[in-house]
């Protein structure tokens, strides 16, 4: 599979009135085409920042930089508005996490769905509306050719969501960006959309950055995982080996205090993580969950290298100075 | 005689120390009038539909069910916010007045599910905590600056932050100071409503602790409303699922998650999204 995206050392910073707050410091990955890369981590990490630094939708105030932010061998960083313009919507589109929000109010949906793929030289409002009228019945909307003329107020939560994905997809893109799609959905209607997501990815071929808070959905639709915390990209490999084998103290430390039917005895104590995220703002050096980890010392003051913990021909980074020592830990836990 | 003993031994929860009742809610229903036009008869919305629940003393109730359900409504009729339509509610035997709604704060605490807004922003949190003691008259003005750094100390907020306002605090601390405004009065019954939904799981973890620590030292009995089912089967006894207002089943937490029986319940459970490192195999739910 060749590379979609490739992300080299992208850097979001956002002046505020104590400094500058380091949002994303400096992270790196890669998306091949028709992958899911699941983009994971608590809020404040930076995962959402990143997802609009790729759409070029930043507020204005961000300074962004990355050694290379390319879309399919184009550079977007720089790239002027006019040109990103045909990429953003016909190319890459993105689905946010508030179907309330991002639907505008003063249209029908039959118009907005439309509306991006009608800029497109030589289509016509005929062809739109029938690829519309396609989406929405394979979303699972009944009676699409109705809903076109309805406006958002007139549909449920999950119907929008609906219509929101039916919409990134309406130009056929190559990559969709999703910002936690399902976090503001009941578990029923969360499960049905996660499902629909997958297999129009799946079919469709389209290569999607799905950003995400919850390990139980990573678990179940990722290709790819990227664990992030405080602005840095601290684990990533394969969805099986991250929950198989997981390196970084963090990653574990997140597994570990959920509770999971026939792992955890039910009213026991869960494993919680101490202590608290470390603010961005400011000057933030060496490894940025020493504060938190049980294996930290004085190595941690350091700035913690990114390592290839597989062997073979196989990826599975963490960034960590104490990976070794990591996994000496999972192996006493093993045995104990 | 004997046989009758042992009847009711089994029919109250293993984890209750006896089998009195903390918590009683007779067909209780919450019934809303819809405008629907001018012209047009109003319509009803049964928001809480003849639910009666028992909690026993010591023991954690779990109600589950999807937003819109009436766990929020139920909650804040127990509570006293919210006047039923029909039914009532009995604590510790004896019937809720919605009119004293300080008499019934003795014994029935909340802790809501954003620690965002339900802390005044303009308090510090020891006023904030401090504040039920003195509305209640309850010891001298010493006496409840020594109760409130001992509850805060309790709930684990550093010394600190005591002079500190809400949004000065993590999430985390917030929901630590709610738990510690919502004990100072040492309540026998805390209704839960989704405390850790706004929260991360890291943080999420500790104030599940907490909540567990607390119930052990103080004997409290916990309503948990939640629609995080992972978290339901860690903290609660038994477990009774809400959908469109009614209680649609009503079982022990082993029960439930090993043989539900209503078809709404087998939904919620197949839709969770348990993260399972041994299975991880992304298919599972996709199929499921």
């Amino acid at each position: 599979m060749s590379v979609l995206l490739d992300v080299k050392n992208l850097r979001v910073d956002l002046p505020t009135e104590n400094g500058m707050l380091h949002a994303v410091r400096g992270i790196d990955f890669q998306v091949r085409r028709g992958e899911m890369l699941c983009l994971v981590g608590e809020s404040g990490c930076g995962k959402s920042m990143t997802s609009l630094a790729l759409m070029g939708l930043l507020p204005r105030k961000a300074i962004c930089t990355a050694d290379r932010m390319a879309f399919d061998g184009v550079e977007l960083l720089g790239l002027p508005d006019k040109k990103l313009n045909q990429l953003r919507g016909q190319r890459m589109s993105m689905i946010f996490q508030e179907p309330m929000t991002s639907l505008n109010p003063a249209y029908t949906l039959g118009n907005q769905l439309c509306e991006a793929m009608l800029e497109k030289p030589g289509v016509t409002r005929a062809e739109a509306r029938e690829r519309a009228i396609y989406l929405l019945h394979r979303t699972g909307i009944g009676n699409a050719e109705d809903r076109l003329r309805q406006y958002p107020h007139q549909l449920s939560g999950g119907l929008r969501q609906r219509v929101m994905i039916a919409m990134a997809l309406m130009c056929g893109p190559d990559l969709i960006i999703a910002d936690e799609p399902t976090t503001a959905l009941d578990v029923t209607i969360q499960a049905q959309i996660l499902r629909m997501i997958r297999e129009l990815q799946r079919e469709f071929g389209t290569a999607v950055v799905f950003i995400t808070h919850d390990l139980g959905v990573v678990s179940r639709i990722a290709d790819r995982v990227a664990v992030m915390y405080a602005g840095q990209v601290v684990e990533t490999t394969d969805v099986a080996q991250l929950f198989a084998a997981p390196r970084h103290p963090y990653t574990r430390g997140l597994l570990n205090c959920i509770p999971v039917r026939g792992k955890t005895l039910p009213g026991s104590k869960l494993q919680a993580i101490p202590g608290v995220v470390p603010s961005l703002v400011g000057d933030v050096g060496g490894c940025v969950f020493r504060n938190r980890c049980s294996l930290a010392d004085a190595a941690c003051e350091q700035e913690p290298p990114m390592v290839n913990t597989a062997a073979g021909d196989k990826i599975h980074y963490a960034r960590c100075h104490k990976v070794t020592a990591a996994d000496a830990m999972q192996l006493s836990e093993v045995a104990a | 005689m004997n046989m009758i003993d042992i009847g009711a031994v089994a029919q109250a929860p293993s984890a209750s120390s006896g089998s009195d009742i903390a918590l009683e809610l007779c067909a209780l229903s919450k019934v809303y009038a819809l405008k629907r036009g001018m012209f047009k008869a109003p319509g009803e919305i049964k928001a809480v539909n003849d639910v009666s629940l028992r909690l026993y003393r010591g023991e954690t109730l779990g109600l589950v069910g999807e937003s819109g359900c009436g766990k929020s409504t139920l909650a804040k009729m127990l509570l006293g916010l919210l006047e039923p339509t029909a039914g009532n509610v009995l604590i510790n035997g004896q019937e809720v007045d919605p009119t004293s709604r300080k008499d019934n704060a003795r014994h029935i605490q909340p802790i809501f599910q954003d620690p965002y807004s339900s802390l005044n922003p303009r308090k510090t949190v020891a006023e904030i905590v401090g504040l039920p003691l003195k509305l209640h008259r309850i010891g001298t003005s010493a006496e409840q600056q020594q109760s409130v750094r001992k509850i805060l100390d309790l709930v684990g907020m550093p010394e600190r932050t005591y002079g500190q306002y809400p949004n000065q605090l993590s999430g985390g601390q917030r929901q630590r100071v709610a738990i510690a405004r919502a004990l100072i009065l040492q309540p026998d019954i805390l209704i839960c409503d989704e405390p850790t939904s706004a929260l991360d799981v890291s943080v999420q973890a500790q104030i599940l602790n907490l909540l567990l620590d607390l119930k052990a030292e103080f004997g409290l009995t916990y309503l948990f409303i939640s629609h995080d089912l992972g978290v339901v089967e860690h903290l609660v006894d038994r477990v009774a699922v809400m959908h469109k207002g009614s209680i649609v089943e009503l079982e022990t937490r082993e029960k439930i998650f090993s043989d539900a029986q209503h078809p709404y319940t087998r939904m919620l459970l197949a839709s969770a999204l348990t993260p399972e490192p041994g299975l991880g195999i992304p298919e599972l739910a996709v199929s499921g």
